[in-house]
């Protein structure tokens, strides 16, 4: 009998496996979205009892077990049922003791085991349900009710778990320990089962529900007032739009002028520093330093600026204007004229050029690599070159001729 | 040498609200009874003192006797007051309309202008109710851009004491105590003049609903 549960309780938690995607699709949207694929794993799930369809006309939704179980693994805040319905839980509790306390009277032991395990299960269940009850509570308060958008719907959770809270509390009541321990009488497991193990978590709960209402009242009281404040903004707004000549009264003009709208003029200008203070004499001479620094940044900005812009005057200037390479652009002229090579030392000395010698040399080398390609096939250069004494490999430029080719 | 003590004097003589967002260390000051004793003993000499608002949210300094004088610059400042009473509620209403929350606004709560700003240009109501608020003469904006509007009307009410920037690099804003007077003065219209603000508010909601 048992290893036939086990194996058809087996297949049937496969099942739910193997439809796990439809199942939280399921879950998720809240109804099934039927369609070809799925028709023969939805026909298997329905008649498993897994999804049930209220009418007719209704679409397939998840069963609420599989629903709570779900919510209790995921830890999810959407669920909102909190399970008051303690006293059919106790009553049936009750019925399973008195069941148990005839079995062992009678000596039927099997009996009185089987009657034992399904209280406990009771027990079991009643406790963590009474305990869920009071975690959904908490992790509604602890979010503030985000899952809902408006100040309003906030407000009517919050009434809503107020109602829950007190009939948890109304419930609880119901628990009567005198009634409890004279039916367990002086069976052992029963009274462990039916008093101490529940008047443990009945305490628990009722301490841990006393301070959500009052979390809740606090929570009700700032919902309210933020309401009140965003009615208070559009009914000014509002009353100024139906009375656009509308003026505030003169509040002040009484003769109790209101705590609220007596303010002082402002009346503190920035103090001016005394120099004569010798005391002060350190921050002063900072602050001096101060205004200085800044002068310098100042003026080292105006400088930067200055240079920047005389750089390239200077540059366009000095190509206009340079005497150096107008000279040496003449003696490129003369070897034109000329038709003839031509020293470049000599007409230097013809000409009593005021250039030293080396720059001159250097001009008119650095004047033929810089001419255009087609200008300079014209013309040919020849250094005199005289060698290094020492040194093989470096030779001195004594001259330089041009001649035009 | 200047105390922590006259540090806040010097404050409440400037007209500054004193909140726990815009000066911690003050407000915290203000709250001991023994220092505001010592702060209020000071100002006495100029005939001031300082008083609370919205259950000890904000200190500010005002009048001990009111003489001629002393009402005129009240009577003004009330003025004042009341003339950037409809341009502020409107910012209010549209800060808390185009944020995600159902919050209104109140000390504390942060605004962050690049979101603000990305939801008003994505809603052609707000933009409009932007532009609206951003032409009273209180924030006076020339801008024609969302961007520009905003820019405006934040720094004015950093000004005006209402926000507080805490990093200058991020914009991101604080409303200060300030916003609590705000409402307070509000509430004080409402009960002196038998308005019934909230009634009407709530009378027009349900209107809409239906």
């Amino acid at each position: 009998m048992s290893s036939n549960l086990h194996k058809v309780g087996k297949s049937f938690l496969n099942q739910l496996a193997r439809n796990a995607d439809l199942l939280m699709d399921t879950y998720l949207s809240g109804t099934v979205d039927e369609t070809a694929d799925n028709a023969k794993a939805v026909a298997k799930l329905t008649a498993a009892g897994v999804l049930r369809r209220g009418e007719a006309d209704e679409p397939l939704r998840l069963a609420p077990s599989i629903r709570t179980m779900l919510e209790d693994a995921l830890k999810d805040e959407k669920g909102r049922q909190v399970d008051t319905n303690v006293g059919s839980a106790l009553a049936t509790i009750k019925t399973l003791a008195r069941h148990y306390k005839e079995a062992q009277h009678l000596h039927d032991y099997p009996a009185a085991d089987a009657y034992l395990a399904e209280l406990a299960e009771l027990v079991f269940h009643l406790k963590e349900s009474l305990r869920h009850s009071t975690r959904s509570l908490w992790s509604r308060i602890n979010n503030e009710f985000g899952y809902v958008g408006t100040m309003d719907a906030k407000i009517r959770e919050n009434q809503l778990a107020q109602d829950q809270v007190s009939e948890l509390l109304g419930s609880l009541e119901l628990f009567r320990f005198d009634e409890l321990a004279e039916l367990a009488g002086d069976a052992r497991e029963l009274r462990r089962l039916l008093v101490v193990s529940l008047q443990h978590t009945m305490v628990e709960c009722t301490g841990e529900l006393a301070v959500v209402q009052s979390r809740l009242l606090a929570l009700l009281g700032r919902f309210r007032e933020i309401q009140g404040r965003t009615r208070l903004l559009k009914g000014f707004l509002l009353h100024c739009e139906q009375h656009p000549d509308y003026q505030v009264d003169d509040h002040v003009a009484r003769v109790n002028v209101p705590p609220l709208l007596n303010q002082g003029q402002r009346c503190l200008a920035p103090a001016s520093v005394d120099v004569a203070d010798g005391n002060e004499e350190r921050a002063l001479i900072e602050l001096v330093g101060l205004i200085r620094r800044r002068e310098r940044t100042a003026a080292e900005q105006k400088q930067a600026q200055a240079d920047a812009f005389a750089l390239g005057q200077a540059a366009a200037f000095e190509l206009t204007d340079e005497g150096l390479k107008q000279d040496v652009d003449e003696f490129f002229c003369a070897v034109i004229d000329q038709a003839k090579q031509l020293s470049a030392l000599e007409y230097h000395e013809q000409q009593q050029l005021a250039w030293p010698q080396e720059a001159w040399l250097y001009q008119v080398i650095g004047n033929f690599d810089s001419l255009p390609a087609e200008q300079r096939e014209h013309f040919g250069l020849d250094p005199d070159l005289r060698d290094d004494p020492i040194f093989s490999g470096v030779k001195y430029i004594e001259d330089v001729r041009i001649w035009l080719q | 040498m200047k105390t922590e003590t006259g540090r806040v004097i010097e404050a409440l003589l400037k007209g500054n609200f004193i909140c726990r967002i815009s000066d911690e260390a003050a407000w915290e000051l203000l709250k001991n009874d023994d220092k505001r004793q010592q702060v209020k003993d000071h100002l006495a000499i100029l005939n001031r003192t300082v008083t609370s608002a919205a259950g000890d949210t904000v200190f500010f300094c005002s009048y001990i006797d009111l003489a001629e004088d002393e009402r005129k610059v009240i009577g003004s400042q009330f003025n004042e007051l009341v003339g950037s009473l409809q341009p502020l509620v409107n910012w209010m209403v549209l800060v808390q309309e185009a944020g995600a929350g159902d919050e209104p606004l109140s000390e504390g709560v942060r605004v962050r202008l690049n979101e603000l700003q990305s939801t008003i240009e994505d809603v052609p109501a707000l933009s409009e109710q932007l532009a609206k608020i951003a032409r009273y003469r209180l924030f006076n904006s020339t801008s024609t851009s969302v961007d520009g509007q905003l820019k405006q009307v934040f720094k004015r009410l950093c000004e005006l004491g209402y926000l507080i920037r805490p990093n200058v690099e991020k914009q991101i804003y604080q409303a200060t105590g300030k916003i609590e007077y705000l409402y307070e003065v509000l509430r004080f219209i409402d009960e002196t003049e038998s308005l019934a603000l909230e009634q009407k508010a709530e009378a027009m909601q349900q209107e809409d609903l239906l």
